[in-house]
């Protein structure tokens, strides 16, 4: 978190038209000037980033240090090719245009994005790089486009002269598949001298890469609310899947409600839970949560039996009341809705309200006799209470539905 | 230890005089053209341990005599005198400029202002000469800025030790502490006094 003001050099001489980087170099450059300030902006709140052009007509400063990154990057915008780099006198306006800078606390650096030849010697260079080094600026050199061994010497000796304890850094791109920004990402120049990146250098590589620490794919700096609702929903998903595999659980112990609802149930469970796992794998596509319960709706559709007409969500719950409760758990199961927790509620309610059910879980479990008058009375208590409750939930169901 | 005061040392200790280095605000002390970056922070010392360098010292770039020190206090002081100590074999500095309040001064600007007062130095090895100040116009210093601008000769320049003499008053120039930036308002960060259920109520 270096407190810096930030001049970028950019070169928009006619070596610029050339396509050896993906669309052009001239846009390849802006790309990457386009990340850099990105990265500085956030790394501090202070930090100011200026732009100007070396090549045209002569060098022109485009914007001066600031932190406003829309100015910055709407002044890329429109930018014209021709001419020659000039390159001293690009530093030299650069370093003015930093000393002028509003907030003396901040560090100076140039970024010199070099990709035509360098006309001037060695000895010109090092003699800026000596006043560079004297004033305390750090300088960083992108070498890219244009590739012949003086131009790198040249700079090569540039840096040596300007390099005061490795602030100043020179990086190689040759042309090739990868774009000039990505290459950029993994160097100090977005890194900042080794701090381990920020938040926005380590997101642009994640994304990048196609793979990276995010859950969700998405990076939580960048969009915290988007992040925030995925991982809501994530969680609330879990817990419906707990209760259901509790529900499960006791289901595939009742009887006469067959092996096939349960199946299908479980059928029904495994996809959300395997959605559920591979979500976290899914990081580039924005798969929300709607989706996925249309697809889970789509296949418990499809795995319920012919004999039950009320496979469809949409539904009047009131209608299917009067039938399987077992059938209502599973549509309920499948489709996502906000008052899931309390739908569960509900459900166990009904279950235990279902007489024929309960009877027979005890008659299952040993050393209960279901005509004992005490487990009677408690049936008929039980049976009381749900049925204030389901009356109380039917009415918002009814009003949810519609 | 030779002191050019016409005071015999023994009745009066010297060294309390120089402690306007206790009121220097030693991280924020900073230099230009010196090799290793920090190493201005060194020379500022007690005056007793003027002549020790156990702790390093101020060198400029080979082949650059030039050097520029931004010394900031943390109260307002008043500066009577200035010591210096050089190096040997002509790396002491010859002259010395100061400006006074002004922050963020580089080797253009030192080079094109008038400074407040310019001294001419002689090499003071052992840290006995002091240069005097127009004291009128080193009453309320928040910062100095001193600029060496060259040497008896040497390739390159050393300074050992930086005293100052004067008062310390305690008055504090305005500076903002913390700055805590806020993405996004968060309510309980900013709570009403009528909320936290104090204070009086105002119809």
């Amino acid at each position: 978190m270096v407190l810096e003001a930030t001049m970028i050099c950019i070169d928009n001489s006619e070596w610029m038209r050339n396509g050896d980087y993906s669309p052009n170099r001239f846009q390849a450059q802006a790309d990457a000037v386009n990340l850099i300030c990105g990265a500085k902006t956030q790394s501090n709140p202070e930090n100011t980033v200026g732009v100007l052009t070396m090549a045209g007509k002569g060098v022109r400063v485009l914007v001066t240090p600031t932190s406003d990154l829309g100015k910055i990057l709407a002044c890329m915008h429109g930018l014209e090719i021709g001419g020659e780099m000039n390159l001293a006198a690009g530093i030299q306006v650069a370093q003015l245009a930093l000393k002028h800078r509003q907030n003396k606390k901040q560090q100076q650096r140039i970024i010199v994005f070099a990709g035509s030849p360098v006309k001037y010697d060695k000895k010109v260079l090092e003699l800026i790089g000596r006043k560079l080094k004297k004033n305390s600026v750090a300088l960083d050199i992108v070498n890219f486009g244009e590739e012949d061994a003086e131009k790198t010497e040249k700079l090569e000796a540039l840096l040596a002269a300007v390099n005061n304890n490795d602030s100043s850094h020179i990086v190689n791109v040759p042309p090739g598949a990868s774009a000039l920004s990505d290459v950029l990402i993994s160097t100090p120049i977005f890194t900042g001298d080794g701090e381990g990146g920020t938040g926005f250098a380590a997101a642009a590589a994640a994304a990048a890469a196609g793979g990276g620490g995010y859950d969700f794919g998405v990076d939580p700096n960048l969009d915290p609310e988007l992040a925030l609702a995925l991982r809501v929903s994530m969680e609330e998903e879990r817990a419906r899947q707990e209760a259901a595999a509790k529900k499960a659980a006791e289901e595939a112990g009742k009887q006469e409600k067959g092996e096939q609802q349960s199946t299908s149930q479980d059928a029904i469970m495994t996809e959300n839970v395997n959605a559920g796992i591979s979500e976290p794998e899914k990081k580039t596509r924005d798969l929300t949560d709607d989706e996925n319960a249309l697809l889970q709706q789509a296949l418990a559709m499809s795995m319920d039996d012919a004999s039950s007409s009320v496979a469809v969500r949409d539904t009047d719950m009131s209608d299917a009341s009067a039938d399987d409760h077992d059938l209502q758990l599973a549509l309920q199961l499948s489709v996502q809705e906000s008052a899931g927790d309390q739908s569960e509620q509900t459900d166990m309610n009904k279950l235990l309200a279902d007489q024929s059910f309960v009877s027979s879980i005890l008659a299952s479990l040993p050393g209960v006799d279901p005509n004992d008058p005490s487990v009677k009375d408690l049936l008929a208590s039980m049976q009381s209470q749900s049925e204030q409750k389901k009356d109380e939930d039917k009415a918002p169901k009814d009003e949810e539905k519609k | 230890m030779a002191c050019l005061h016409d005071h015999s040392c023994e009745d009066h200790d010297c060294s309390s005089d120089w402690s306007l280095y206790k009121h220097t605000d030693l991280s924020k002390v900073s230099a230009l053209n010196e090799a290793a970056s920090g190493s201005v922070k060194s020379i500022f010392r007690a005056w007793e341990q003027r002549l020790n360098t156990s702790e390093g010292h101020l060198e400029s770039n080979e082949g650059d005599p030039e050097l520029l020190v931004f010394i900031p206090f943390t109260s307002d002081v008043k500066i009577r005198s200035i010591s210096v100590v050089g190096g040997a074999d002509g790396t002491s500095p010859a002259k010395m400029r100061a400006f006074i309040n002004r922050e963020g001064i580089d080797f253009s600007d030192a080079q094109n202002m008038q400074p407040v007062q310019e001294w001419d130095l002689v090499e003071n090895l052992q840290g006995v000469l002091e240069y005097q100040t127009r004291y009128s116009r080193f009453q309320s210093v928040g910062n100095i800025t001193l600029h060496f601008p060259d040497n008896f000769g040497g390739d390159i320049t050393q300074i050992h030790y930086i005293g100052l003499k004067g008062e310390a008053t305690q008055l504090k120039r305005d500076v903002v502490a913390t700055i805590v930036y806020e993405l996004m308002p968060n309510p309980s960060d900013h709570k009403t006094r009528s909320e936290t259920g104090g204070g009086l109520s105002q119809v």
